[in-house]
């Protein structure tokens, strides 16, 4: 009752959110300077085929009722036509993308948990120890890196290995898994860095609980410690962290997939801003507004059903 | 084209093997043609089947279509031309030559072209071209209710067929100037006689297309049937082109090919992203089109590699004035601002290996270009009394504007420079982006009075013809012309050498006086001509690069290396 009391008021809230996003990205697209049938026609001057593109797009029509338009629009699961890529519906590029992004973000996503999580654990069990003081300062160093550093000093590396005549990974594009490698290694690299730190941080705080101690006390070994006692209590921040790491994955992935050409969501973003092709922006902003949002209230959620003492108002 | 059709869209293949048929045709075009052949000792190609060529489409991430009538974008211009074909092709002297058409003859007055279609044509799905679907594949260009217009590309470039305006411009329903007399006949009317016709003809406006395939569905062109050299097997969105050869290729197919795939390359980074992939081998062909070279940064770096080439394109950079807004409604001011840029200092910035000085406007190698011209030579004294004579308020405030791409920021910061220092005016720079620049010149041209004191723009061209820089670009009134030069002496000139046929002589003569009134009143001030600047695999042979681009005279003959 009062669990569902709780989700009910989560997904109440994600509406509210959605409807800014809707409309503030709405009003920037109708004020920003610039008119885009004038774009999409180029130097030809044909006041006939203006008129009907204007119309055709709905460009005719006071702000409001575009708006509103637009909302009722969404609601259907029509984002309205491209202005680049003339009449095309704005879901159709947008879901081409959509499968290679959400690859990408969870393979990312993996990697980090699957290195990060072992390393901060690790090193919280050895506190002190030159593994653990290495350890974080490699993974303080991948964190703090921006992703496009990384990515350029990783392709400068193929180019070399190639003139070398050694076996190289591609450095653009998508499809096997040799196509996965960079980008999935250069996305990872930030939240893995921060995963390890958390959890170490976690560990270290749960480590130092009355009920380990008591766990130790009643002879159970170091690794039962560990494992079926502290790691449970220290992972729950991290779950509370990952919601919004996938949205960090999700935005990070706007540089990598740009510079490794990865045709994903946040390669169409890029490349509709450059473009000015704002019913694809405003669609990508609400998509990945979306995102967040979801995984916010899905990571509240998991912690409330993982923490019974978590009473959420 | 302009810059706000965003790319120099002439990029234009051709199969050489028969002779020119026409006397009316433009003079063959002499330009240092670069022929990419095999080295000494390099096998030229393997067993036939397995070939792989795959090449870089800088520029764009994804065509919005594959209609022929609707790219003009030039790599996409590039792509349509291996899928489709039309009536006549270049060869690699870029004269104009058969393709679907096996010969064609031309009437006494000039103005009636028969075309005979060849015996087993046939588009790639297997059924026969008939000389229907060549007069639908140009009425659909042109028709407002197939989304020609008198906007589109159709109306452009085919504006000289007889009732192509009306129908461009809804006025009629059907194309009065093109007829098929029968299956294999087809008979084109002109409005006025006119020299470049074929050349407007070879561009894919003038593309053959299926009737049954364009009917078929709003997104037909996803799987197009045409009449070139191969199909389209796989459009991998966003990434890349994968297309096979067409067993119905009238000359017949590439088989030594098993693809040929054209890798997307878009956004700011796309040219970097492509020389980086080149280096690692992922793709074969780079900078190919020429607004998308390899970028400058790399090109000494490159230059004297075996697999790189610069060859000289109908390109030119130009900065053109509003001569209708003070201060440059006054020529004096103009040529003042002519002479003192030194056109030197531009090309040792962008490099010897790249660039070009141009102080005319008809690049080296179009038919005319042999004729002299006298130009405005870089004379910062002269410049100075020059602009003392027109009694120049030197605290008036001069503003230039430009898209931002590629070095246009460098070059304008020289100009900038050469301004102050020779002139001891300061002119400000407007950087815009593409499409802002592109919409402030519409503006300048409908209401010049509000418009843009200077600009710098580029012209690549559609066909090697001089009237596709001077009349195209100078007129009184033509689309191109955004700062409103006028001459009426001009007008005569080019309106007479329009419809010459019968005396290139005499022809080419007009074009010359006209060009050199234009430079004299500086209608443009052109400053320097780009280099192609691209990289090919010392595997791949039988590319030819000419002025207007890559041509492939013979697919045949084009060589890569086997992939599995």
């Amino acid at each position: 009752m009062f669990f569902a009391q709780f989700v009910v008021r989560r997904l109440a809230s994600l509406v509210f959110v959605l409807f800014s996003i809707t409309f503030l990205t709405f009003i920037v697209g109708y004020l920003a300077p610039g008119d885009p049938v004038q774009a999409m026609m180029g130097a030809h001057r044909d006041p006939d085929t203006y008129a009907r593109l204007r119309h055709e797009y709905g460009l005719d029509r006071p702000w409001l009722e575009q708006y509103t338009g637009y909302v009722k629009g969404v609601l259907r699961g029509d984002l309205g036509k491209s202005y680049r890529y003339a009449g095309r519906p704005v879901w159709e590029l947008v879901q081409q993308g959509m499968g290679t992004s959400a690859a990408l973000g969870l393979a990312a996503l993996a990697v980090s948990l699957v290195i990060g999580l072992p390393v901060g654990v690790i090193a919280a069990a050895r506190a002190g120890s030159t593994f653990d003081r290495l350890s974080m300062i490699v993974m303080l160093a991948i964190f703090s890196i921006p992703s496009f550093v990384i990515a350029g000093v990783l392709q400068i590396a193929q180019v070399t290995l190639f003139k070398a005549g050694l076996p190289n990974l591609p450095t653009s594009g998508w499809g096997e898994l040799r196509f996965w490698v960079l980008p999935v290694v250069v996305l990872s690299g930030a939240s893995t860095g921060y995963m390890a730190r958390l959890t170490r941080s976690t560990v270290l705080e749960t480590l130092d609980a009355d009920y380990i101690r008591t766990a130790r006390a009643k002879g159970a070994t170091p690794g039962r410690v560990l494992v079926r006692h502290a790691l449970r209590n220290a992972l729950i921040p991290i779950v509370t962290v990952l919601g919004p790491s996938v949205a960090f994955v999700v935005v990070g992935s706007f540089v990598v997939e740009n510079v490794f050409r990865v045709p994903g969501v946040g390669f169409i973003a890029v490349q509709s801003i450059g473009t000015r092709d704002y019913p694809v922006i405003q669609s990508v902003t609400l998509l990945l507004a979306l995102t967040v949002v979801l995984m916010n209230v899905l990571a509240d959620v998991a912690y409330t059903m993982l923490d019974p003492r978590i009473r959420t108002t | 084209m302009t810059v706000s059709k965003s790319n120099i869209p002439a990029v234009l293949t051709g199969l050489g093997a028969a002779a020119l048929v026409m006397s009316a045709c433009a003079t063959p075009v002499s330009v240092r043609t670069v022929v990419v052949t095999a080295p000494p000792g390099v096998a030229p190609g393997a067993a036939p089947g397995k070939q792989v060529l795959r090449w870089a489409l800088e520029g764009i991430n994804e065509p919005s279509t594959l209609d022929p009538a609707k790219a003009s974008d030039a790599p996409v211009v590039f792509a349509t031309g291996l899928i489709f074909r039309g009536l006549v092709q270049l060869d690699a002297q870029l004269r104009v030559i058969p393709d679907g058409a096996a010969s064609w003859t031309v009437s006494d007055d000039t103005k009636t072209y028969t075309f005979k279609l060849r015996d087993n044509l046939k588009f790639s799905d297997g059924s026969l071209v008939t000389a229907d679907d060549v007069a639908f594949s140009i009425s659909r260009t042109l028709d407002p209710k197939t989304g020609g217009g008198s906007s589109g590309n159709g109306a452009y470039y085919l504006t000289n067929i007889l009732g192509a305006d009306d129908l461009a411009g809804g006025k009629a329903s059907t194309l009065q100037g093109v007829k098929a007399l029968d299956p294999k006949t087809l008979e084109i009317k002109l409005k006025n006689p006119s020299a470049y016709f074929l050349y407007q003809l070879n561009f894919i406006t003038g593309y053959i297309l299926s009737k049954k395939n364009v009917t078929s569905g709003d997104k037909w062109y996803e799987k197009p049937v045409g009449t070139g050299p191969f199909v389209l097997s796989e459009w991998q969105h966003n990434q890349k082109l994968v297309l096979t050869p067409n067993p119905n290729y009238w000359p017949g197919a590439p088989n030594q090919f098993k693809s040929v795939e054209l890798v997307f390359y878009g956004g700011d980074q796309g040219s970097t992203t492509a020389f980086n992939d080149y280096q690692t081998g992922q793709v074969d062909v780079i900078g190919s089109f020429g607004q998308n070279p390899i970028p400058s940064q790399f090109v000494p770096q490159v230059k004297d590699q075996p697999d790189f080439h610069s060859a000289p394109q109908f390109v030119v950079r130009y900065v053109a004035f509003n001569n209708k807004r003070a201060p440059f409604d006054n020529a004096q001011v103009r040529q003042a601002f002519a002479k003192a840029v030194d056109r030197s200092k531009i090309v040792q910035l962008l490099g010897e290996a790249s660039v070009r000085s141009q102080a005319r406007i008809l690049p080296g190698g179009i038919p005319g270009s042999e004729l002299p011209v006298q130009a405005l030579d870089f004379d910062a004294a002269g410049a100075k009394k020059l602009l003392g004579d027109a009694k120049f308020d030197p605290a008036t405030k001069v503003v230039i504007s430009y898209g931002t791409e590629g070095d246009n920021a460098k070059v304008l910061e020289l100009l900038k420079q050469q301004w102050q220092d020779n002139l001891g005016v300061d002119v400000t720079l407007e950087p815009l982006e593409l499409q802002t620049f592109s919409q402030k010149l519409t503006d300048t041209y409908n209401d010049p009075t509000k418009g843009l004191q200077a600009y710098y723009s580029v012209w690549g061209a559609d066909y090697p013809d001089p009237q596709n820089w001077i009349s195209q670009q100078l007129r009184t009134g033509v689309g191109n012309n955004n700062g409103a030069y006028s001459n009426a002496d001009f007008d005569k000139l080019v309106d007479a050498a329009d419809v010459e046929i019968k005396d290139q002589a005499k022809r080419l003569q007009g074009y010359n006086k006209a060009e050199q009134l234009a430079i004299n009143e500086v209608g443009w001030l052109p400053l320097f001509s780009p280099n192609t600047s691209s990289m090919i695999k010392p595997y791949v042979t039988g590319l030819v690069f000419t002025g207007q681009g890559v041509v492939i005279p013979d697919w045949s003959a084009v060589r890569s290396i086997e992939r599995s």
